[in-house]
């Protein structure tokens, strides 16, 4: 109540807003931008005859797809930076079931590469300190993004390279993700080691040190699953991206029948009103409909640093396509680095596996790899207790005042909580 | 030390004990969890935990606490509900998808049964536990030699007996005290069909094995095969068959006022005033037939009621106030009361008729003859079938009351002796169920409290326990608990036993025949049993229920088929009378 009267004027607005008309010409405006776009966009997709029926009989469809051996990728990372130390985990699991099989041989959880140390620590690192030029510690995020992409493409490369004998492989996330964010020349390089283990098919060239860097290991890796004998596909749910509409539109423009002012416009037109592919195919894609793939370009080698122009060029190319696998969730979006070869066959094991997670659309082997590989919260809070204690403990030993004030304002979970400290105690200021 | 180790120092194992799991992060004194290996326990498992307890000395042993399983919970995080759900809508067999079947998690609670500091020694005795287990810790299933060895620890000189196998490990034997039976009562409570009759065969079976005298009352006959065949398997055995006799002691006329009371017309003041004048003056003699005796009262009552129609006053001392009326209503009483009575004595007849090849002698008197009643190696039953409940409570009172006294007052004439009151509902009904009137109840009462003493046990048999008297209940020191559906009798169970738990009381629908909780003095820890079938001591004359067959076999008697043949043309008769006004 005391909220309500500190807010009176604002609060009787907003609910005589609410009640009557809120906000009636943005919302009508948008409802009718929507709707024209929707219908442009549903017009171009059934003319480039994008749209496809998938068949889903779920007794079956099951009994049919029993024999397909598959494997489900994911990653799971643990970090925590403290300006003492940064210690991370991460590992990348596979779940791999052939369902005609018994006991043991049905069903596997596998951890297929992991990985545990300190991004602070020279000697237990996943990067060369040694070739780190800046040492800046802003970069924590970056490594820690750079190596979940690694791990998690590196599964997928060990299946591969093992010669593996699945009916589909699949990893949740995108196949190839815009590695520009990457092309610093700060960021640093992966141990020899740390290469030789994720990437064995690779023939490092110890006189190039830029071999090592993630931007090339990704993209051998890249290249290297694209030869793979069973089709891969990257799967990713909720998505926000606008990748595919504007290929579309980009097609049309190469086609003649739209100007390029009028591309321009609708693209801006599209980032205005905040339009995706989720929402955008939502309202144009039935139940079981998909999108065919189309190639799309997911690395912009402009928008890279200089070095690194040619190897982003050098990127496969990137098959995108939807999969709507409900009635209530947005299509998720599946890519592959070649065009598939049986497409409705292979979106339709992808329906059929969403199907298995009725409500959430999303193929339920995914969300079961995904929960094996997630590094549970309580493992994450009891091992950072860990670390802040023996980091108070290092600091007490030492009996300085302020390097224990500095251990106590890294507990105290930053400025705020440190400021209203109890005054007790008789650690001075 | 590695969890092997510790539990193989400290004993000598008959078998390797298995890993099945281990002890999560809380425990309790009472009772503690563990993550348990795939299908290596199941509920009701006896299980051991290694554990550490200080002693008074400051010291720290190594000891195993023993528990037993009384909930599994089984968790699979990586079948998401919503698959289930696309499962069941679509008739999909989970082994034909991608859905994972290995990943079930098992969590077990286990209640603490108490702690052994060694295996190895003579004895085995389990000891409260004071300290709560080491989370962590390794949980072993025990192996069944060494299992048997922790039940029937200290049974030795307790003359055990043998009743069945844990429900749980079939390879386990369950031993009970015959000892503590015998002398501190026990309580059998199922619903029908839960296997009281199984157990009450398999105790008398064992108790006759060690020429124990046993009393049955027996008002259903359920016990009748004992007789058929035990003079078989115990030709040494005196199995006698008795019939009620309904008489009362000398000075007991209460018991024949309260019987007369509760079986005759409501009376007024002034015609009880008359039923106790004609007590008062008319002499019983110890062992004579009620019946004959109130015959006599009525003979009484009608010739005082014609001497004073004839103005006679002659034999009216103390009654001469009294009207022929009142004195009318009294014989009418009487007469009502030696009706019910010859009934019920008929009716038992008729039913001890339907077993031509069992002899049924009439019981003995009590009072000079209680040695007839009990002798050692004496199997002594009553059948009661026929008899009301208040007949029936007033001759088991009269008979146990008598028996009692002779073990009471003097040891010599009969020896301990051990009861077992079938349909005991009837003999000691709860406060609620109105219990005013029923001799047995002050009878049962007192032998529950003094029986031990004098040797006298009880084993009081009922489907419907939250009928029963609750201070006899509350004096019986063992249990065994059968199957029981309704929600009275379980929670009756709840509020009498001690130590009792929800998760206990859970089980207790779901018990099969002859299966139950044996808990109590009889038994070092309490145990779920399936108790042992006697299968050549049930009564073929009794089996189950056919009456389908009986339908289908059934034969019209030539009375029946006649009565309907006249019926048919007396109906013709009817629907032809004219003369019978609308």
């Amino acid at each position: 109540m005391s909220s309500i009267n500190t807010n009176s004027s604002l609060f009787k607005e907003f609910i005589q807003n609410a009640v009557t008309s809120p906000s009636p010409k943005v919302q009508k405006n948008f409802m009718e931008v929507m709707g024209s776009i929707v219908q442009i966009f549903k017009k171009i997709c059934e003319d480039e005859k994008l749209i496809i029926d998938l068949e889903y009989k779920g007794k079956d469809y099951w009994k049919k797809a029993k024999d397909f051996k598959s494997c489900f990728v994911d990653g799971g990372v643990y970090s925590n930076f403290l300006s003492s130390s940064a210690p991370f985990a991460i590992r990348a699991k596979s779940f791999i079931i052939k369902p005609n099989e018994f006991g043991k041989n049905r069903e596997k959880f596998e951890d297929t590469v992991g990985y545990f140390g300190d991004l602070y620590d020279p000697n237990n690192n996943i990067y060369d300190l040694s070739e780190d030029p800046y040492e800046d510690n802003q970069l924590l995020t970056k490594k820690k993004d750079a190596a979940r992409i690694t791990f998690e493409m590196a599964a997928v490369v060990k299946h591969v390279f093992n010669k593996q004998n699945f009916k589909y492989c699949f990893l949740h996330g995108p196949l190839q993700t815009p590695i520009m964010p990457f092309s610093g020349p700060e960021f640093p390089l992966f141990k020899k080691n740390v290469v030789k283990t994720l990437v064995p098919f690779f023939k490092l060239n110890d006189e190039n040190d830029l071999d090592r860097h993630f931007i090339n290991i990704y993209l051998n890796s890249n290249k290297y699953i694209q030869k793979a004998k069973f089709p891969i596909y990257g799967i990713v749910e909720r998505t926000g991206s606008t990748i595919y509409l504007r290929n579309i539109l980009i097609r049309a423009v190469k086609k003649g029948v739209l100007a390029e002012h009028d591309y321009d416009k609708t693209v801006s037109l599209i980032k205005r009103y905040k339009i995706n592919d989720g929402n955008l195919f939502e309202l144009i894609l039935k139940n079981s409909q998909a999108l065919k793939p189309i190639e799309v370009e997911k690395q912009i080698p402009s928008k890279a640093w200089g070095d690194w122009q040619n190897a982003m060029d050098s990127f496969p190319k990137v098959f995108v396509g939807y999969v709507k696998t409900n009635k209530n969730q947005s299509p998720i979006r599946i890519e592959s680095l070649n065009y598939p070869k049986k497409l409705i066959e292979d979106y339709e094991y992808i329906l059929a596996c969403s199907k298995l997670l009725p409500s959430y659309g999303f193929p339920v082997g995914l969300d079961i790899v995904d929960k094996a590989a997630r590094i549970p919260s309580w493992l994450g809070r009891t091992a950072k207790g860990y670390y802040l204690k023996y980091y108070l403990k290092i600091a007490l030993d030492g009996n300085d005042k302020n390097t224990i004030t500095s251990a106590l304002k890294s507990i105290s979970h930053g400025g705020r909580s440190w400021q209203k400290r109890p005054k007790a105690g008789k650690v001075s200021k | 030390m590695s969890k092997e180790n510790i539990i193989g120092k400290m004993t000598k194992l008959s078998s390797p004990w298995i890993d099945i799991g281990t002890i999560l992060g809380q425990t309790s004194i009472n009772e503690y969890m563990f993550y348990l290996k795939k299908f290596k326990a199941k509920k009701g498992d006896i299980v051991a935990a290694e554990s550490k307890l200080p002693t008074g000395e400051g010291k720290v042993i190594d000891v195993i606490v023993w528990g037993r399983i009384m909930e599994i919970v089984s968790t699979n995080d990586f079948l998401p509900n919503e698959a289930t759900k696309e499962l069941t809508e679509e008739n999909i067999s989970i082994q034909d998808t991608i859905l994972p079947l290995t990943k079930n998690d098992s969590i077990c609670t286990v209640k603490n049964l108490g702690y052994t500091e060694n295996l190895a020694g003579k004895k085995m005795e389990l000891i409260p536990l004071n300290y709560p287990v080491s989370p962590g810790g390794a949980v072993k299933y025990p192996s069944s030699q060494d299992l048997s060895k922790l039940l029937n620890a200290d049974m030795k000189g307790k003359n055990p007996i043998f009743i069945g196998n844990l429900v749980a490990r079939k390879d386990v034997d369950v031993y009970v005290s015959a000892d503590n039976m015998v002398s501190r009562h026990v309580l059998v409570i199922g619903m029908t069909g839960a296997g009281k009759s199984v157990w009450v065969r398999r105790a008398v079976r064992e108790l006759m094995e060690k020429q124990y005298p046993i009393l049955i009352f027996d008002p259903h006959g359920d016990n009748l095969g004992i007789v058929q065949k035990a003079k078989k398997l115990f030709p040494e055995h005196e199995i006698k068959l008795f019939y009620p006799k309904i008489s009362a002691p000398k000075n007991n006329k209460e018991v024949i006022f309260t019987l007369i009371e509760r079986l005759g017309n409501k009376l007024t003041e002034p015609q009880y005033e008359f039923l106790n004048w004609l007590l008062m003056n008319i002499e019983y003699e110890t062992g004579t037939s009620l019946i004959d005796y109130i015959k006599i009262l009525i003979q009484r009552s009608n010739s005082a009621a014609e001497n004073k129609r004839n103005k006679s006053s002659n034999g009216l001392r103390g009654a001469s106030h009294t009207g022929a009326s009142t004195m009318g209503v009294v014989s009418r009483s009487l007469r009502k009361v030696e009706k019910k009575l010859t009934e019920m004595e008929q009716s038992n007849k008729s039913n001890m008729d339907k077993f031509p090849h069992l002899k049924f002698e009439e019981l003995p008197d009590p009072y000079s003859q209680p040695e007839k009643i009990i002798a050692k190696s004496q199997v002594s039953i009553l059948y009661l079938k026929g008899y009301e409940s208040l007949p029936s409570s007033t001759i088991v009172s009269i008979l146990l009351e008598s028996l009692f006294n002779h073990r009471s007052v003097s040891s010599n004439v009969i020896p301990p002796f051990f009861t077992v009151l079938e349909e005991a509902q009837n003999f000691i009904p709860s406060k609620s169920e109105g219990q005013d009137g029923y001799p047995s109840v002050s009878t049962i009462k007192k032998i529950a409290t003094e029986g031990r003493k004098f040797g006298v046990g009880l084993m009081l048999v009922s489907q419907r326990p939250y009928r029963l008297d609750e201070t006899v209940c509350s004096q019986m020191n063992s249990y065994i608990i059968l199957r029981l559906k309704n929600e009275r009798d379980q929670n009756f169970v709840k509020k009498t036993m001690e130590n009792w738990d929800n998760e206990e009381a859970k089980q207790l629908p779901n018990f099969a025949n002859g299966q139950g909780i044996v808990s109590g003095q009889i038994t070092n820890i309490p145990l779920t049993v399936q108790i042992k079938f006697d299968d050549d001591l049930t009564n073929d004359d009794i089996g189950d229920e056919d009456f389908i067959n009986d339908v289908k076999n059934w034969k019209e008697t030539y009375i029946s088929k006649s009565k309907k043949l006249l019926s048919g043309k007396f109906d013709k008769i009817f629907k032809s009378d004219q003369r019978r006004p609308n």
